[in-house]
């Protein structure tokens, strides 16, 4: 599959999915005005993709320094795929960037508890 | 005159420790306009940067919630569609507080107060729990989001949630929910 890039908007993070790397990102602030209309496709093909995933290393990074609620769902979701893919066998690393001491940083915590076979990292700014 | 009708309106505001007041017809340009001024306002006057995070967090959930539920409506139901709501951030003592008040039909104001008084009872834990389940869940009927966002308001408002209701007519009821950092 091709490498899926849209560049951060003032509502909307940057999304590089690249998906021959298994290298994925999302940076920046998260409030779109439909949150389906930027999620969706991009989270479909994700999904697909890691489905037929074995034995691969799959990295996930997150550097979101605000999201809303509609969103928080979308991420909790990809979290969860991304823990399918690593109970399939694969390696899966999930990094959580965000300034210390910040509610970002809980909601990180918080989402991660829910890995077993994934890895998760947090990374502090700065 | 009419600068003392305006000034008047405006001293009404200040005394109540309001900065920022919308009333009108609410659509995600105005949440995005607003939402950088209120930025903006806390950055100059140096507020904590996380508590500047909690005050945008609540005013964009608290907005979302005018413009996609607010029975006050004009237009149809598609991008053209308007719903009003009235908004105001402030601060009251030392705490930065956003509010907003919304008309809803009376068949829901029953499902809407239940929910924010068990909202309201739950600690930290009990909050981060629910906000949990809901996100996992599916969408509540009826709801155009992830149905956690009085949730996730509560969990910002460390000063605690406030929320009322008054009838209006028959078909009416006047919301409003008060979040404070």
């Amino acid at each position: 599959m091709n490498t899926l890039h849209m560049p951060a908007t003032e509502r909307t993070p940057e999304l590089l999915f690249d998906f021959a790397a298994n290298t994925f990102s999302l940076k920046g602030e998260s409030y779109p005005e439909n949150i389906a209309e930027f999620y969706s496709s991009p989270v479909g093909q994700l999904k697909e993709h890691l489905t037929a995933q074995k034995g691969q290393k799959i990295t996930f990074q997150f550097e979101l320094p605000y999201f809303n609620s509609s969103s928080a769902k979308i991420i909790l979701g990809l979290f969860s795929m991304l823990e399918q893919a690593a109970v399939d066998g694969n390696k899966v690393l999930i990094t959580w960037t965000c300034e210390e001491g910040d509610d970002m940083q809980e909601m990180g915590e918080e989402f991660a508890e829910d890995l077993d076979a994934a890895k998760f990292e947090l990374k502090f700014l700065g | 005159m009419l600068a003392n009708e305006m000034f008047d309106l405006r001293n009404t505001l200040d005394q109540q420790g309001i900065t920022f007041c919308y009333s009108g017809y609410m659509t995600e340009a105005i949440l995005f306009g607003i939402g950088n001024a209120i930025k903006t306002h806390m950055e100059i006057g140096d507020a904590d940067a996380k508590l500047a995070k909690g005050v945008f967090a609540v005013f964009v959930e608290q907005v979302q919630n005018v413009i996609r539920y607010s029975a006050e409506k004009v237009g149809k139901e598609d991008a053209s569609e308007l719903r009003y709501g009235i908004l105001t951030v402030g601060t009251m003592g030392e705490k930065p507080f956003v509010a907003c008040g919304n008309m809803i039909e009376i068949k829901d104001a029953d499902r809407l107060r239940d929910s924010l008084t068990h909202i309201k009872g739950l600690d930290r834990d009990g909050l981060k729990a629910l906000w949990k389940e809901t996100l996992r869940g599916e969408v509540p009927e009826g709801s155009k989001g992830a149905g956690v966002g009085f949730i996730d308001i509560a969990r910002h408002a460390r000063g605690g949630i406030d929320f009322d209701f008054r009838t209006v007519d028959d078909a009416y009821v006047f919301f409003t929910l008060k979040a404070l950092l």
